[in-house]
C-alpha cells in the first residue's frame, strides 16, 4: 500500500504485480477510504471496544460506493 | 484493553514510539507480567497491527508504525512518527485534530520525494499533484503477502 509520485511510476516499479494494474486508487478516494467515521475516534477511550469492531463493514461500504468491488479490493476469494 | 490501547496510541502520538509493556503496566497499575499479557491481547483484538516476532516489543500499531518506514510523518514542527504504509499515512491526520499533518516519502520507482499535506482529513497540498495510492497485492489473507506491502 504506497503512494507514488504517479500511475506510470507505479507501473516502472520493478516489485509492480501483473494482477496490481487494478490497484490503483486516487488520493482524495484514499483519504475518504482511511477517513470514514471510525478513524475519527482512534483517540476515543472505547475505540478499540466500539469502533474498530466497525471498521470493516465500513470499508467495505466505502470501497463499494467508489466501484471498487473484485476480490482484490475486498479481500473475498477469486471466483 | 481499552485502556490499553488508549495508552499505546496516545504515547505513539505523544512521543513518536510505542511505550514498553513495563511502562504500560506502570502507568495502568498492573503488574508487569499483567501488562504483557494484555499487550498480547490487545494484538490479538487489533490484528492490524503486530509485535516484533518472537518479541514482546510492538512494530506496528496502525496508522503509526514503531519500526520506521518510508513514510515520513511530520506534525508539530517535527518530523517524529512514521507510517505503517502510504494508505494509514493518509489516516494519521485523526490523530491530529486541528494540525497540519505532512507526510513525506520517497516514490519507489524514482526515489524523488512524494509529498502530501492534511488537515482533518482535507488534503491541503500535494507535490507532484498526480500522487496516485496503489495497492500491490489485494486485501485478504489469501493474497499471499501482508496488504501493507
Amino acid at each position: 500500500m504506497n503512494l507514488f509520485r504517479s500511475e506510470e511510476h507505479a507501473r516502472r516499479w520493478p516489485a509492480f504485480q501483473a494482477r496490481a494494474a487494478e490497484g490503483f486508487i486516487t488520493l482524495v478516494e484514499l483519504a475518504g477510504f482511511f477517513g470514514t467515521q471510525t478513524r475519527r475516534h482512534m483517540l476515543d477511550a472505547d475505540y478499540l471496544s466500539a469502533w474498530y469492531p466497525r471498521r470493516a463493514a465500513e470499508r467495505r461500504a466505502y470501497l463499494e460506493s467508489i466501484g471498487k468491488t473484485t476480490p482484490f479490493w475486498l479481500g473475498t476469494p477469486d471466483a | 484493553m481499552d485502556r490499553m490501547f488508549q495508552r499505546i496510541m496516545r504515547g505513539l502520538v505523544e512521543t513518536g514510539r510505542a511505550p514498553h509493556y513495563a511502562e504500560l503496566a506502570r502507568a495502568l497499575g498492573l503488574s508487569t507480567d499483567e501488562g504483557r499479557l494484555i499487550l498480547h491481547d490487545v494484538m490479538q483484538a487489533y490484528p492490524i497491527g503486530w509485535l516484533h516476532p518472537e518479541t514482546d516489543y510492538i512494530a506496528s500499531f496502525p496508522p503509526l508504525n514503531n519500526l520506521p518506514t518510508q513514510y515520513r510523518i511530520s506534525a508539530r514542527g517535527e518530523q517524529r512518527w512514521f507510517a505503517q504504509c502510504g494508505f494509514e499515512a493518509t489516516s494519521v491526520t485523526w490523530l491530529f485534530p486541528g494540525e497540519t499533518v505532512r507526510i513525506d516519502a520517497p516514490c519507489l520507482d524514482c526515489g524523488d520525494p512524494v509529498t502530501v499535506e492534511m488537515r482533518d482529513g482535507r488534503i491541503t497540498w500535494l507535490d507532484p499533484p498526480e500522487i496516485v495510492g496503489h495497492l500491490n497485492y489485494g486485501f485478504g489473507a489469501s493474497r499471499g503477502k501482508p496488504q501493507f506491502l
